[in-house]
Parts: C-alpha cells; structure tokens; sequence
C-alpha cells in the first residue's frame, strides 16, 4: 500500500491495530461540510496563484505554487505548514504586499491582484485587514495607540471630524477589551498580549469583512494565548469576520478553524473540514503532520508512532500530481495512482485509523 | 575572478561615460572669461567671438557633445590658453603626472601601514592609555580641518626639524613632510575602522573560547582577530582612494610639489578653463580607476567579496 | 499570659489580614503591563554620563552663546573698520595684542577680536545652513531612494556616478562656476553635502522598511508619504541630529580650503577661512603668528566639540546602550 512506502515509522512500537469501522463523526463532519458548501457565499477564491521572490542567483524563489482554494463567508480557514512553507507569502498576496506571479485572487469574485482600479483597490484595503505574527514588530514604537489604531481611517476618509475619530478609536479599544485611556500612551508602554490586542483593534476600526492572522499568537506567551483565541473567536461571532487563520500549531488550528487547508514547500496538498482532516487524512504529508501533535495522556503517547514524511515516495516523473476533490469538500494534492489509492481507501471506509488517539 | 573583474570594468567604464558627459554639461557652465587668454580686456567683441567660435563653443550642444567624445578618444585634451598659453595640455600634465602618482601611492602605502599598526596598538590597549592617546588623535584630525592643522604641520616641522619647506625633487628630505602630511587622515581612518573591526572581533565568543583553552593572546591576535577584522576593512579600503586624492590636492599645493593638484590651484585661480577641464577629467576618471582597482584587488584577496558584490552596484 | 482562646483569635486575625484572596480585576491586570522606558530620556542618561561629551557641550554652548552676544557687548569694535594710528596718520598693521585690541590688529589695521567672532559667526552660519539642507534635502532623497523601489535602480547608479568624483573637485569647480560669493559657498557646499546623508539615510531605511509595522501602514493603505514621515523619518531623527553634529565641522574645514585655493568669501566678509588666509600670509614672521593662533584655537575648539559631540550623541542615542 503506497501510504505504508511513504512513511517510515520511528516508533519501535510495531503495533497496527488495524479498525475498519466507519467513523460516524467522520461521516457527520463530511455531512455538515456539504450542506455548508451549499449555503455559503465565496468570499475569497484563489485561483493557481504563485508568488515568487528574486533569488541569488537567476532562478526565482517559489514561495507559493499554484494554490487553489475557497473561502467561504463567517468561517475560519486554518493555514497550517512547516516553516517556510509559504503561507506568509499567500497572506500577503491576499493583502497585495506581494505581487502574484501567476493566478487569480477574487474577492466576492472580483480579481483583486495586478493592477486594479482605484475604487476597488480602496475597498479592498478596507474590507481585508491582517493582523501581524510579532506584536513587538508589527506597531511603530515612535507613534502613539490612538495614531496606531485610527491610521487606517485616515486613509479611508473615515471620518467626519476629529470627535468621530476619537470616538472610534475609543469604540475599538473597547472590543477587544482595552482601556480607551491608552490611546494616549506608546505602543512600548504594553505587553505582549496588550500589543496584539492594539494590532486587532487597529484591523478592526476598518470595519473588515476579511481578516488574515498570520499567526497571531504563535510569539505570545502561553498563559495569554487563549486569551486572544477567545477574543478573535468572540469578534467573529459578534460581527460575521471571516478569518484565514495561519498558524503551524494544529491543535491551536483544530481549536478554531472550520476547514483546514495544509501546505508543503509552496503547495498545498490537502484541504478538509477539520474533522474529517483531522480524522481521516489522506496525503502521507497531512498524516505526518498529525502523527506529530503530542496527546496529554503519556500512555497513549508512549504507544504512538511518529511518521516521517519522505517526499521522494512520491513517483511525479511520469504523472504529476493534481489539486483535486476527492470527496466532497476534501481536496488532495495526488496523480492518478494515488487518486485511485485514496478513492479504494475512502470506498474502503476505513479512512486512516492510526490517528483515533486524537479523538 | 575574471567574470567578476570584467563586469566590474564594465560598470566603470559605463559610469565613467556618465561622469564624463556631466563634466562637459558642467563645463559649459564655466565663466567665458577663462577662455580669451592674457588679452582678455583688449579683445573688441568681434575677437572674443571669434575665440569662442574656433574653440567650437558656439556650435550647437549636440555638436559640441560629439567634438568631445571625439577628442576624448583622440587624446586630445585641448590647449592651454593662460597658464603655458598655447601648449598642448597633455605635454604640460606629462611632466606633472609622474609626482602625483608618486606622491599618491606613497602616501596610501604609508597610511595604509601606519593605519593598520596603529589600529592593531589601539585594540591591544583597549580602554588603556595608548588607546585613548590614539583616539584622540583620530578625533583631532577627523574634526579638524586639514587645512588648518597641515598648515602647522608645515610651520613647525620646518622650524624644528629643519626639513626644507618647500618641495626640491633633488631633496629626498623635502619628500618626507609632503608625504607625511598626505597620509595623517588615512592613517587615522584606517587606525579607527581596524580597531573598531578588532573589538567586535574580540567580543566573540569564539575568542573567549582560544583563551579560555590557553592560546596566548599574541596567537590569537594574529590567526583570528586581524584575519577576521581584516575583511571588512578591505571592504572599505577602495574609498580611501578618493580621500588621498582630495588632500594631496591642497598638500601639492602648499608645498609647491609640481604635480596636478598644485596645477589646478593655479589653473582655477588664473582662469585657464581648458587645463581646468582636463584636470577635472582627470582626477573624476582617477577616482573611478582608483575604485575599480580596489574592487578588483580586494576581490583577489578575499574570494566572499567577490560573491557579495555580485549582486551589482557597490 | 495569653490565654490559648486568645491566641486563637488573634492568629485568625492575623491569617484574615496577611492572606486575603486577590480578586481577578481584568482592569487592574490591564495596567500592569506598563513598563516606563522612555527613548529619549534614555539617551539623555546615557548622555551625560560622559562626561567629556558634557564638558565640551558645556564649552562649546558657551563659545556659540557668545558669539552670537558679542556684537552687543560694550565696547566691541568694528570687524571691517579699518583703525588709524592717530600719531602717524596711518593704518594700525599688525599691531600685537593689548589692552585696546585685545587680539591685535591685521596687516591693515583691522581688529582681529572683533574679526574672528564675525568670522565664527560667518562659518557657524554656512555651516548650519548647510546643515538644514543636508537634513532636508539628503533626507528627502534618501527616504524615496530607500523606500520608492521603482526609483532605487536609477538613484543609486545616479549615486555611483557622483559619489566616483572626488568630492573636493566638485566644489571646486562649483565654487569656479559661480563665482566667489557668500551665495556661492552655501550652493557648493549644498551641492555636495546631502550625498552622504542620503546614502545613510536610504541604508537606514533599507534597514527597518520591511519591518512588520511598515507592512502593517501597506495593508491599511497608508500613502507612501505618510509611510516615510510616520514610521521611518521618526526612526531617524536621532541619527540625522548626529550627521549634520558631524557636518558642521566638515563644512567649516571646506570653507577654509575654498578660501585657500582662492574660491573664498570675499574679503569684506569674515569668515574663519578669510582670517586663517590672512594669518598664513604673515605666518613666517614668528611675531605676528598670533593672527594664525586665534582663529586656528577657534576653529579647533569648534569642530573638536561638534565632532565629539556628534559621536558622543550617537552612542547615547543607540538604544543597545541604553541598558
Ligand atoms: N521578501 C522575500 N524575498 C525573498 N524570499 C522570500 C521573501 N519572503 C519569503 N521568502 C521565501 O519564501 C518562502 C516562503 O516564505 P513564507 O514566509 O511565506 O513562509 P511561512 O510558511 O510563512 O514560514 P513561517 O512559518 O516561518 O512564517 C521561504 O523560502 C522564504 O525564504
Ligand atoms: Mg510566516
């Protein structure tokens, strides 16, 4: 079986209880996901875009590769890859920090990469905010809050006198849970947790539709990171955002994300709900992945097996690999061998099974 | 090496074109005055026009743009027309060339060697007395201007030394305070860049480390810290040339050395426009050159410059 | 004796006031992340530890503070008025200092204490002019050269060309062009002063422009203009202050040398140039080196503190020294 030739195990621990159950909460999970599908509105599509840098010498850095997905209106779509994988580079193409090589990014289905007209350039920076991995690098240190959290209205004209703006910035600090005095203070004046929170509230003045938190809590520390999960998740509900949440922690992505797209050196080769990703991976890369995320009970850790992820099992000479749905809602990054591997797998009904200690 | 020295060459040659064009724009900017000659009052309009005529600046710009090139690749540099009216440039700046250089290459020679023990001393007594002595020599002679203080130079080493004060070329003791004098801000550069690269040198750990495993501190001065200080420094070293071609221009002069520096003084304050254009020519494209071969020598030496700098403009 | 009835109580009282429960106040957390660094008090501190800095800030504010007072002082003489010995009818040449003219006079007769603190004030004033232009001017390129990428390939190959022409002949021929004028001397020493700040300023830039916070002002849409006075110029200003510290000491040393080759003030103007002329004309005469001496010390005192100064400020402004 190609999966058992693609990873090596590192675990002595030879024990393969193999389950051939279906998993109902899988079967659910791909349920909910189709009836979603069904209902929701697009918001975001990015079609076989590629973002590349100038590299050393004369062949270019291909940070992103022929990325496909969707994003639908009120969910939350995790990001998740190893380092330098690329998924900074997509967030940015999606904010057009960086330019896109090739592909199309549509936001409510109209192309927002390249050169674009004044107007929808103006609305696109409002209705797509990001909020920044580093809460010490991303706020200028040199201005204060109240500048830092109402720049983005000044370049909106948004608003009608100095009161309104007051007011607003007031309102923002307010949501996500600050003190309006702090408007008057240094962004040096704060803490870690306190900055992020500056950072959101700065995004959130703009009165989004689309946020990008390229992981937002990954430098913070532990005992504050819930803290900000919560609050990103509260301001969701509150106002129907719609998130692309990057992260390369998966249990902080499982926690909050809908649907979880993973990456691997510029590429993604799964998209699923959560759940079902989760459950039932299909690529060698997500099922490494997985296999990595440590379980609080030490006697099931004992037992687990850490798969390796070799790329070289992959036979792409002959037959390249495709972005396709395999399922309804589940995309794979596979060639037609693996296409039918994976379709005999799901008609198999047993889906992965070393990952029931996840559950 | 030579795929990066050729592109390297070409980088110069193409800037040396745009200095070259810009000299000639600057050129048509000069005061007229400099090109009538002695007689410059007694010459009726008609005369002064015919002056400016046979000399092509009356032509068209674009005319005039394309004489020069063509005489620049000729060799041709023009005739002088107060300074030795009517000699060809080029034979007055052959017999001046030879002093400049010479003079020139002493003194980066001597800055260079001076610089580099001096530096060497000074982070050897880091925070001691030879130190501060030597910082304090760097300050006064970066903070004070040259003009000032090579002006004493030149009245008290004369006085209590004894060396001649003006320049002899038979004297090899009229060459020492010339030289001296162009060197003393290169030293103090080169002191102040080496010593700054050995102390972060020497905040290394890996420094630590020799000493802690009892290599004496003379070896590791020599095998690590120099070495390793050395690199950018060299980095650096190309631009000194400029630096000792703006001060042997005002050192020539004072000590009456008959080289080009001296003879643009001169030339600039009797107005021979000319001998002015083909000084200035001279020197931008010596600037150029100077650069060009410490880029390239530098290269030679230290093969990781050679991969930084591929990158294209310096 | 304490009854153990009475022990009892009194250690309850004693646990109800030395272990109360805090009660989470989200508020009273929000402040404590308070921390008071402050930038510029930082490099204040660090500043005036050194106490050299402080010493020649202390004598070089002095110097300045009366150079520019002198001329209202009692007494003072006229800089370009020409004195007359009243028992020979002639003019008052080099006449060696006393208690009428405190620095002497030139070789025509003029007073040199009130020359040379017309001549600092002269040099002072080009060379903080100078200064503002090198602020303004180079700050303006280099921050569209550091931060405008579609102009970066022409500004720096427009640097290369520039900066490969010794900058001495620059001015020379600028100062030969123009002509020999107050006028003049500003516009030469403009013309090559802000290419070193330029290129420090675009390094700098370079330096923080990817910075997380300048992506941030992008996503917002913040204009570019903006972008360079909000996030990067305020980066700067301490490293700006410290360039033109280290100018002014530069501009007056290429006053000197213009003045030598003959391209100078004129000389109804004083100027620290104009009186180290005069001085080296007369030089040989080992009496009348005091007109070489007094705007030799002037000038030293000058650009040692300016230079000093400049550094000193450098260091104090770097915030890795500040802990
Ligand atoms: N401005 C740039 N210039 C050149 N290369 C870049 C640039 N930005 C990113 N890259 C390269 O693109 C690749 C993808 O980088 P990216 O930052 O998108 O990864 P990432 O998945 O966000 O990683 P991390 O988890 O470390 O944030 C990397 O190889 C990186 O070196
Ligand atoms: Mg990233």
């Amino acid at each position: 079986m190609m999966s058992e030739t693609c990873i090596k195990t590192q675990s002595t621990n030879m024990n393969t209880g193999v389950n051939q159950g279906i998993n109902p909460a899988v079967a659910d999970g791909a349920l909910e996901a189709e009836q979603k599908a069904k209902k929701a509105e697009v918001i975001l599509e990015l079609k076989n875009v590629r973002v590349q840098f100038k590299g050393k010498g004369r062949k270019p850095i291909v940070a992103v590769n022929d990325v496909s997905f969707q994003v639908y209106k009120g969910e939350t779509l995790g990001l998740v890859g190893e380092t330098g994988s690329g998924k900074t580079s997509i967030g940015r193409a999606i904010v057009r920090i960086n330019e896109t090589a090739a592909g199309e990014i549509l936001f409510k289905g109209r192309r927002i990469n390249g050169v674009i007209p004044k107007e929808l350039d103006r609305e696109v920076t409002r209705k797509i905010q990001m909020i920044f991995q580093d809460p010490m690098a991303s706020l200028n240190e040199r201005a204060k809050v109240d500048y830092i959290v109402s720049e983005g209205l000044y370049n909106i004209g948004g608003f009608k006198d100095e009161a309104e703006r007051r007011a607003k910035v007031e309102k923002a600090l307010l949501e996500v849970g600050l003190l309006p005095e702090f408007a008057s203070r240094f962004p040096h004046e704060f803490s870690g947790g306190q900055r992020q929170r500056i950072g959101i509230a700065r995004a959130l003045i703009m009165e989004p539709e689309f946020i990008i938190a390229d992981e937002p809590i990954s430098s913070l520390d532990v005992s504050i990171r819930a803290q900000v999960l919560n609050l990103l998740l509260d301001l969701q509900k509150k106002k129907g955002l719609t998130y692309l949440f990057i992260s390369h922690d998966l249990s902080v992505v499982r926690f909050i994300a809908d649907r979880v797209a993973v990456m691997y050196k510029g590429r993604l080769v799964e998209l699923a709900d959560t759940e079902e990703l989760f459950h039932s991976p299909l690529h060698p890369y997500t099922r490494a992945l997985l296999s990595a995320i440590p379980v609080p009970d030490p006697r099931i850790e004992k037992k687990k097996k850490v798969l390796v992820y070799d790329p070289s099992c992959h036979d792409y000479s002959k037959d390249p690999p495709r972005w396709v749905e395999i399922k309804k809602g589940h995309f794979v990054l596979a060639n037609n061998a693996e296409i039918d591997q994976y379709l005999a797998k799901i008609d198999a009904g047993g889906l992965a099974n070393e990952f029931l200690w996840l559950q | 090496m030579l795929k990066y020295s050729l592109r390297r060459l070409l980088h110069s040659l193409v800037t040396l074109f745009m200095v070259l064009t810009l000299v000639f724009l600057l050129m048509r900017l000069l005061p007229v005055e400099g090109y009538y000659g002695e007689r410059a009052d007694k010459l009726t309009p008609a005369q002064k026009e015919a002056i400016l005529r046979k000399m092509g600046l009356l032509d068209p710009w674009y005319v005039q743009l394309r004489n020069f090139y063509l005489q620049l690749l000729r060799g041709d540099l023009g005739v002088s027309v107060i300074y030795r009216a009517n000699v060809p440039v080029k034979e007055i700046l052959a017999a001046k060339i030879p002093y400049s250089v010479a003079f020139g290459l002493g003194a980066l020679v001597l800055s260079l060697v001076a610089g580099l023990a001096m530096g060497i001393h000074m982070a050897q007594n880091k925070g001691l007395f030879w130190d501060k002595f030597w910082t304090w020599y760097v300050v006064f002679i970066n903070a004070v201007p040259g003009a000032v203080y090579l002006l004493f130079i030149q009245l008290y080493g004369t006085s209590i030394t004894g060396l001649p004060m003006l320049f002899d070329r038979y004297n090899v003791r009229s060459w020492i305070l010339p030289l001296v004098s162009m060197s003393l801000s290169g030293i103090a550069a080169n002191a102040m860049w080496l010593r700054r690269f050995m102390v972060d040198e020497l905040n290394k750990d890996y420094i630590r480390l020799a000493r802690a495993k009892g290599m004496s501190s003379r070896a590791i001065m020599v095998k690590h810290v120099l070495r390793n200080a050395f690199v950018p420094l060299a980095n650096y070293l190309p631009a000194s040339i400029l630096f000792t071609i703006s001060g042997s221009i005002y050192v020539e002069s004072l000590y009456s050395i008959p080289g080009m520096g001296g003879l643009l003084v001169t030339a600039i304050s009797r107005q021979d426009n000319p001998l002015v254009q083909a000084l200035v020519l001279i020197y931008s494209s010596l600037g150029i050159l100077g650069l060009f071969l410490g880029d390239v020598l530098m290269a030679i030496l230290d093969p990781r410059i050679r991969l930084e700098k591929q990158g294209g403009a310096r | 004796m304490m009854t153990a009835k009475e022990k009892e109580v009194i250690q309850a009282i004693e646990e109800q006031e030395l272990f109360t429960f805090a009660q989470y106040d989200p508020e009273a957390a929000e402040r404590t992340g308070y921390s008071d660094y402050s930038y510029w008090r930082s490099t204040i501190r660090v500043f005036l530890r050194n106490k050299t800095a402080v010493f020649l800030l202390i004598l070089m504010t002095s110097l300045v503070a009366f150079t520019f007072i002198q001329p209202y002082l009692p007494g003072q003489k006229d800089p370009i008025k020409i004195h007359i010995d009243p028992n020979t009818g002639l003019q008052l040449r080099n006449h060696p200092p006393d208690k009428e003219f405190w620095f002497g006079t030139n070789s025509i007769g003029q007073d040199l204490w009130a020359r040379l603190w017309s001549g600092t004030r002269t040099s002072l004033l080009i060379a903080i002019i100078v200064g503002i232009w090198e602020i303004v001017f180079g700050t303006f390129v280099g921050a569209i050269w550091g931060y405008v990428r579609p102009l970066e390939a022409f500004l720096t190959e427009a640097y290369n060309v520039i900066s490969n022409i010794p900058t001495t002949i620059i001015l020379m021929l600028i100062a030969y062009i123009l002509r020999p004028s107050f006028q003049t001397m500003i516009i030469a020493m403009c013309a090559t002063g802000w290419l070193g700040m330029a290129r420090f300023v675009r390094n700098q830039i370079v330096i923080i422009r990817d910075r997380e916070y300048n992506l941030a002002s992008r996503c917002l849409g913040t204009p570019t203009g903006r972008i360079i006075v909000k996030n990067l110029l305020p980066y700067l200003v301490s490293v700006m202050v410290m360039r033109v510290a280290l100018s002014i000491p530069g501009t007056i040393g290429w006053e000197v040398f213009l003045t030598y080759i003959g391209l100078g003030l004129p000389l109804n103007i004083p100027s620290l140039g104009n009186l180290l002329n005069e001085g080296r004309r007369v030089m040989m005469a080992p009496a009348l080196r005091y007109q070489l001496f007094f705007p030799a010390v002037v000038l030293s005192v000058i650009t040692v503190s300016f230079y000093v100064l400049g550094n000193a400020f450098a260091d104090a402004s770097d915030p890795r020294n500040h802990f």
